[in-house]
């Protein structure tokens, strides 16, 4: 997804389906953070994970 | 700690004496350094008095008997409120302690109060509206960042109000703030100690530990609060060591690996100055130096957005939903970019994580400890909000985070120590990152180096 596709509409629709409802002024506050993190999200498939199992947390002893 | 705990047991000094010095420089400084939230003398002193009864009378007394210390605000402290930095927990009193305030009390420690803090520990500036951003007592001049988001554990350690205080780390919040004020700060390993009764920034990823004045200070501490707690299923089975026993000066042959490339590149230039001047100190002392270099480190900013950023929605999502006016704005704002998250990036993320894991992990197979610089800065003024790098521009944020949040994904132990000065005054923090489950290793390395120096018992002047 490009940066011009993160447009208000797309704010609105990902905070309903979260269960928020923000208004428009408190979506387009984070919109340049919200862009940013995506960014950086869709960078981590560039990460060699091949089958790797996910973890949660460090395996406990 | 470790003198004063000698000296009180020693009858060579009086908790009531060392308990009463540390209010009167708490009531003469803080009103400027904005170190604390709540201060709880009057328990204090009666805690003093109760410790030094039992001394005169001849009990037995636990390895921190008569000793102060002071907590960040996140840690449940019964009877005394704990607000996590925000209003809207500011009438909260807890019912019980935390397991580490309980298993500090059973050793003798007595709680000076509560600390202040970034609101719900969510950034690593070390700001807070609500309670007055911590000020960093290494200068008098300018108001800079004493790091977050346990900033008032750092300032309150450095400038004398507290010998000893606990921290929690999810991004480097212990470390950052340990690096910025010039104290010495451990994260323990993922597991080492019980995060019951703490409130929650990102599960998977938050650390408990110590900040103190030196690494046998938080060898004594860790001691005192580490170990399985059935109220913490991520917490250990593993024997607790005398970490204290561990600190044997000797540095020979301990094989030390200078995180370059993303750490040590990434410093501005003071700062990898006093990290590779360091590597040179502990190669004199008898340790075996060499240059490693991390490929994962990519992944870790997405990474960690990913699973911080879904953590700790989902744990404030109903405050969010119901009071969210009553946020900071700025972690309003952040938990808010946390909905934008989906399940595809962190389960992702939680992939990427086990790479990083595994990539330290192999990085530690033929080394005991590794080296990195712990913030690439040293404290920056309070309104900064870009810093020029070693490898080029970052905001604030990022950079503060860049060098911690590795090992928060990968749950290694790592221990930040003062290593020098900028030109400007300004201490410098180094870490020591050790295998899982060694942070006997880690403090040898770290009290060693604090035997060959003296960054960690330089104090910053105060009125």
């Amino acid at each position: 997804m490009n940066d011009e596709a993160i447009d208000l509409e797309t704010l609105r629709r990902g905070a309903r389906l979260a269960g928020f409802s923000w208004s428009d002024a408190e979506l387009e506050e984070i919109r340049p953070m919200v862009i940013a993190g995506l960014r950086m999200l869709h960078s981590l498939e560039a990460a060699p994970v091949g089958d790797v199992e996910p973890t949660t947390h460090y395996r406990t002893v | 700690m470790t003198d004063l705990a000698r000296m009180i047991a020693a009858k060579a000094v009086s908790p009531v004496e060392v308990v009463r010095a540390h209010l009167d420089r708490i009531a003469a400084l803080d009103g400027d350094l904005h170190a604390y939230i709540t201060v709880d003398g009057d328990a204090a002193l009666a805690a003093a008095r109760a410790a030094e009864a039992e001394l005169m009378a001849g009990r037995p007394v636990g390895p921190l008997h008569g000793v102060p210390y002071a907590l960040k605000d996140l840690y449940d402290t019964a009877g005394v409120r704990t607000t996590g930095g925000s209003r809207i927990l500011g009438e909260r009193v807890p019912q019980a302690d935390a397991t580490v305030v309980r298993r500090l009390a059973e050793a003798g420690a007595i709680v000076l109060g509560k600390l202040n803090m970034v609101e719900f520990a969510y950034g690593p500036e070390g700001l807070n509206p609500h309670y007055g951003h911590a000020r960093n007592p290494w200068d008098r001049a300018v108001h800079r960042m004493a790091g977050g988001s346990s900033s008032g554990s750092g300032v309150a350690v450095a400038a004398g109000l507290a010998p000893g205080s606990l921290g929690s780390d999810t991004g480097g919040s212990i470390r950052i703030p340990s690096s910025l004020c010039g104290i010495t700060g451990l994260k323990p390993t993922y597991g080492r100690v019980s995060r019951a009764g703490v409130l929650p920034l990102a599960w998977s990823m938050d650390h408990v530990g110590p900040m103190t004045r030196s690494a046998a200070d938080c060898a004594l501490m860790l001691r005192a609060i580490a170990g399985y707690d059935a109220a913490d299923a991520s917490t250990s089975v593993l024997p607790v060591p005398d970490y204290g026993a561990a600190l044997t000066g000797d540095l020979k042959g301990l094989r030390v690996g200078l995180l370059r490339g993303f750490f040590l590149e990434g410093a501005a230039p003071e700062v990898r100055a006093s990290v590779e001047t360091a590597a040179r100190v502990l190669a004199a002392a008898g340790a075996v130096v060499d240059d490693v270099t991390l490929d994962q480190m990519q992944h870790v900013a997405g990474a960690s957005l990913a699973i911080v950023g879904s953590e700790a929605l989902a744990y404030h999502a109903e405050r969010l939903r119901t009071r969210a006016g009553e946020f900071d704005p700025d972690v309003a704002r952040r938990l808010r970019a946390g909905a934008y998250v989906t399940g595809v990036h962190y389960v992702r993320a939680q992939q990427a994580r086990a790479l990083v894991r595994d990539e330290v992990d192999r990085a530690l197979a033929r080394r005991d400890v590794l080296l990195a610089p712990s913030t690439p800065v040293a404290a920056p003024p309070v309104d900064a909000r870009q810093i020029e790098l070693g490898d080029g521009q970052s905001d604030i944020r990022t950079a503060l985070v860049r060098f911690n949040r590795p090992f928060n994904l990968s749950g290694h132990p790592s221990c930040s120590v003062p290593c020098g000065f900028t030109a400007a005054g300004l201490p410098v923090g180094m870490q020591f990152v050790g295998r899982p489950f060694d942070e006997a290793t880690v403090l040898r390395a770290a009290d060693g180096w604090q035997r060959l120096t003296d960054f960690h018992v330089r104090h910053p002047v105060l009125g």
